[in-house]
């Protein structure tokens, strides 16, 4: 690639500095000029992480090339707050709690002073589409939209400076107080160093070579072409593994590499170390592979039936495993119910979408130390496994988390660190892989699919006599999570009901699709979904208030659990009357009252978006005459 | 077009900790120079505020200042255990161990004190940087009381463990004690559904969550109002699709995330019922959080236009073909009669 010499002032100060024409203005201002507070979120222009100022316009900055900054004036979030104070709109986050991870937040930060620029009397709904091109996955923004609103008053005059300081703790009592985020001022001024943002002398570049098939053999690998490559320091299949090569949360089915078969596509198959990632990226086209073509496996149901392609010659029936609960008698408990209802519900596919992509560094230590940084969740038990997997003393495998830019449970899983450690060990150097955004979605694990078959009887008091439920997870091509999932599902499925007679079973099967793994509420989220469900369908039955049936059934003090264990204290009447009141709910059996509902639209709503009517217009719009 | 607004409730619960297995975390602290303090954990920071509210936590116990705190996290070569960011586990599992640590540390400090100012150490207090003895004028800051200490040879350090006594699950019947913990949630869902696009917009949510004890009120909404719009996202839009195993949504143009315009205001009402079994009475709110919104949502649907969604996620077309269908069968059970 053919370089270029970019002048343009950035944050106030003219720089002048080779670049590479294929480079965004984002990689040039990250990898060029070391400033990492701009985050690089989804390279399409479609998270807003990488907003900055271009002669004073608000840019995407993974979608501007280099060459177009020639010659102007760039802003990034380290000019916001230049003279070593954060600026009004950085504190306002500070002070609302609006950074949770953090990662999205430097371009949330400039979107939001973005708004204040154009419009510094910006109301609270033009807040709203102003930060509409900036995706955040941890907070809700709606402490996001607080800290626009103080920054705008304070700002304004309308709030005193002082108004962004820390409330005080009453008496010293710090438990119990909105003390503000210790680690907010790093994360609203873009300091803080994610695992992407993080260098280390000598570091080569990572590329991992995927599986474009589902299930097919893999009858050999040729590295030979890649390994002779200029810039090429190291590549590792399965076939360096020294050790016993398996991880996962439960089963540990998985090896680092796929040895000998792929199970999913984007599976990993062979990594690759270089001076710089276009090095890397062009080894991966050397590396030849011949395969033999295996049937794939797409449906949960059709794993379970016998004759089903096999994806783990361990588990012949692709069981990963199945969680029994049983109490009381279900079929007497149908026998005695007035009213039984049956229904089946489904739950997708769902990926975390954390605004950090996977990240992480290996190297050898001077001490002979293996050591990751990366954005675990979950270090304790990679630590474990990583030590068995390099046949290595658990002393001399460390493991440090770097902030984590959002985690929900996706980065519970051990699916890149194995190929640093290997790497570092075989080229002595440390390494670096950042995973696009695509290789994220495609090849990290997901919220289990789901498909419930749920039976209920009720006595037409409306206490519920028997319920059962059977659910089938897809865990896709890996167990990851699933054994712990599906477990959670069955024990919380039946809700916190106190239902005497119960039966459920949940089962965890193996596809050749994308595996699914932890994801915040595990396994419960889908069978709870089921359950609620279901108490308003028969509450309208049985012509009962929503709140009603589930006071009704509610589990209190004494009872016990559907696995017969005695609950000591039980607040879900506590929080059906704190919902009940604060939403200031109407009374009545969901009989499709929306329309003659008299407690709609009250203080706890927003308005409904129409689109663009949030922009006020400055200028009287023309009249038609007048455009014609 | 014709816009229907509706309502619905939902509650759920959720187990604290690490299920149907024994749970351990484990902490050291340390009374530092100047009145400081370190406390040393294998703590994850995954963005839910974990870091301060563990300084919270160490600074109530200590008797010093959040700020004053610094967490050292997590290093497998440099912290002690304290396990994964997740299961809803680190306020209840590492927060009280960090609380056991502390206050083997302050115990440490106020038995010098004690010694040095001739008082009982059960009449020693602290707060806010300075240290006491009830019903005495000794009074002195934290700065000199760990300098006192350490002139008579003592470090104030503490290390401790919690462990949540967990059992597995029976195999025949499930039987068992997955949890000593559980947390319960309610939540009401308002809705808008357009009858003619099949668009749904969730305009307020009403989250009422029991967290045993909220560490930091704020932050426990932060994590309500997050959990809120992930759930929203599951139910209304977010579908990862594979065709023969090969995702067709490879990136957020087509793996549709809620953004600011999609989001419901929601108001956060955090019960408090403290867990009798640690020492601080706190449990967890970052997984329970999501449990109720989906069917809330759902349930709020069928209140607005009589149309019952079973299959995630709810969205304008599978809106449109249920409206249709239930039209047509109206139109038939007409036509019959």
């Amino acid at each position: 690639m053919p370089d270029m010499i970019v002048e343009a002032t950035v944050n106030g100060r003219k720089i002048k500095k080779i670049a590479q024409t294929h480079q965004r203005l984002l990689d040039f201002v990250r990898e060029e000029l070391e400033l990492t507070g701009t985050k690089d979120g989804c390279g399409a222009g479609e998270c807003g992480a990488c907003s900055m100022f271009v002669d004073g316009r608000l840019v995407k900055s993974c979608l501007v090339p280099v060459g177009k900054a020639q010659g102007s004036e760039v802003e990034t979030i380290e000019g916001l707050g230049r003279t070593g104070e954060l600026s009004v709109m950085q504190k306002a986050f500070h002070k609302a709690g609006a950074s949770q991870c953090g990662y999205c937040i430097p371009g949330m930060v400039m979107a939001a002073t973005a708004a204040i620029r154009v419009n510094p009397a910006v109301g609270d709904e033009e807040i709203k589409e102003r930060l509409g091109g900036n995706i955040c996955r941890c907070t809700g923004y709606q402490k996001i939209f607080d800290a626009v609103g103080l920054a705008r008053d304070v700002m304004n005059g309308r709030l005193p400076a002082t108004a962004l300081d820390e409330d005080a703790a009453e008496g010293g009592r710090y438990i119990g107080a909105n003390v503000r985020r210790l680690d907010a001022p790093s994360k609203v001024s873009g300091a803080l160093k994610y695992a992407g943002d993080q260098v280390m002398p000598q570091m080569l570049h990572v590329q991992v070579l995927r599986s474009p098939h589902a299930h097919a053999r893999i009858v050999s690998i040729d590295t030979s072409e890649a390994e002779a490559m200029e810039g090429v320091e190291a590549v590792v299949t399965s076939a360096d593994v020294p050790g016993k090569d398996g991880f996962g949360v439960f089963v540990h089915d998985q090896p680092i590499m796929a040895r000998g078969k792929v199970r999913y596509v984007g599976e990993a198959i062979a990594a690759v170390a270089a001076e710089d990632l276009l090095t890397a990226k062009r080894a991966l086209q050397k590396i030849r592979i011949e395969w033999e073509q295996l049937a794939g496996l797409f449906d949960p149901d059709e794993a379970m039936q016998a004759g089903a392609p096999v994806v783990h010659d361990y588990a012949p029936d692709n069981l990963v495993k199945h969680i029994p609960i049983r109490k009381g008698d279900v079929e007497r408990g149908f026998a005695e119910a007035d009213l039984v209802i049956e229904e089946r519900f489904e739950t997708q596919q769902v990926e975390h979408a954390y605004l950090e992509p996977e990240a992480g560094i290996g190297y050898v230590d001077p001490d002979g130390v293996v050591t990751i940084v990366s954005p675990s969740q979950n270090i304790t038990h990679h630590r474990h496994m990583l030590a068995e997997i390099l046949a290595m003393p658990i002393n001399k495998v460390r493991f440090v988390m770097s902030p984590v830019g959002g985690g929900f449970g996706g980065k519970e899983d051990m699916i890149y660190q194995g190929m640093l450690a290997l790497l570092a060990i075989k080229s002595r150097r440390p390494v670096k892989l950042v995973f696009t955004r695509e290789e994220s979605i495609a090849t990290t694990a997901k919220r289990h699919p789901s498909r419930t078959s749920y039976r209920m009887g009720l006595t037409n008091d409306g206490r519920i006599v028997a319920s059962e439920i059977r659910v089938i997870y897809d865990g896709g091509a890996y167990g990851m999570s699933t054994e712990g999932v599906i477990r959670k599902g069955a024990i919380l499925a039946a809700g916190p009901y106190a239902v005497p007679n119960v039966k459920i079973d949940t089962y965890g099967v193996y596809t050749n699709n994308t595996p699914s793994g932890a994801f915040r509420s595990f396994g419960s989220l889908q069978t709870q979904f089921a359950t609620e469900s279901m108490l308003d369908m028969a509450a309208e039955n049985l012509g009962l208030d929503p709140f009603e049936i589930r006071r009704i059934n509610a589990m209190q003090a004494g009872d016990l659990t559907h696995t017969k264990q005695e609950l000591k204290s039980v607040s879900l009447l506590q929080c059906l009357d704190g919902a009940e009141k604060a939403s200031g709910w109407e009374t009545g059996a969901p009989t499709v009252r929306g329309a003659t509902r008299e407690d709609l639209d009250g203080e706890g709503c927003r308005k409904p978006c129409r689109l663009g009517a949030r922009f006020h217009a400055e200028i009287p719009a023309p009249k038609l005459s007048e455009v014609a | 077009m014709a816009l229907k607004r509706g309502r619905g409730v939902a509650g759920g619960w959720y187990g604290i900790a690490r299920t149907a297995s024994i749970d351990r975390a484990s902490t050291w602290a340390e009374l530092d120079d100047g009145g400081t303090a370190k406390v040393v954990t294998g703590v994850t920071e995954i963005g839910e505020g974990i870091l301060t509210v563990l300084a919270q936590i160490a600074a109530e116990e200590l008797g010093v200042r959040p700020w004053e705190v610094t967490i050292g996290d997590n290093d497998t070569a440099r912290a002690p255990e304290a396990a994964h960011a997740g299961a809803t586990r680190q306020t209840y599992m590492i927060g009280n161990s960090v609380a056991l640590a502390c206050r083997e540390a302050r115990q440490r400090l106020y038995e010098q004190m004690a010694d040095h100012w001739g008082v009982e150490v059960s009449s020693l207090a602290s707060r806010d940087g300075e240290i006491w003895s009830e019903g005495s004028n000794h009074r002195c800051t934290m700065r000199e009381a760990v300098d006192i200490s350490k002139k008579r040879g003592v470090v104030p350090v503490g290390s401790a463990n919690f462990t949540a006594h967990h059992t597995g699950l029976d195999g025949q019947d499930g039987s068992g004690r997955p949890w000593q913990a559980y947390v319960f949630g309610a939540q009401v869902a308002e809705v808008e559904v357009d009858t003619m696009t099949g668009e749904v917009q969730v305009l307020g949510i009403w989250a009422a969550h029991d967290v045993g004890r909220a560490v930091n009120p704020k932050g426990v909404e932060g994590q309500i109002e997050g959990g809120v719009v992930q759930a929203i996202g599951q139910g209304l839009m977010e579908h990862y699709e594979t065709k023969d195993g090969r995702t067709t949504t490879p990136g957020f143009a087509k793996y549709i995330l809620p953004t600011a315009l999609d989001v419901p205001k929601v108001t956060s009402v955090i019960v408090e019922d403290p867990d009798p079994i640690g020492p601080l009475g706190v449990k967890g709110i970052g997984e329970p959080a999501m449990v109720p919104t989906i069917p809330a949502v759902m349930n709020a649907i069928y209140d607005a236009i009589g149309v019952r969604i079973t299959s995630l996620p709810a969205t304008p077309d599978k809106i449109v073909e249920a409206l249709r269908k239930k039209n047509e069968s109206a139109k038939a059970v007409q036509s019959a009669a």
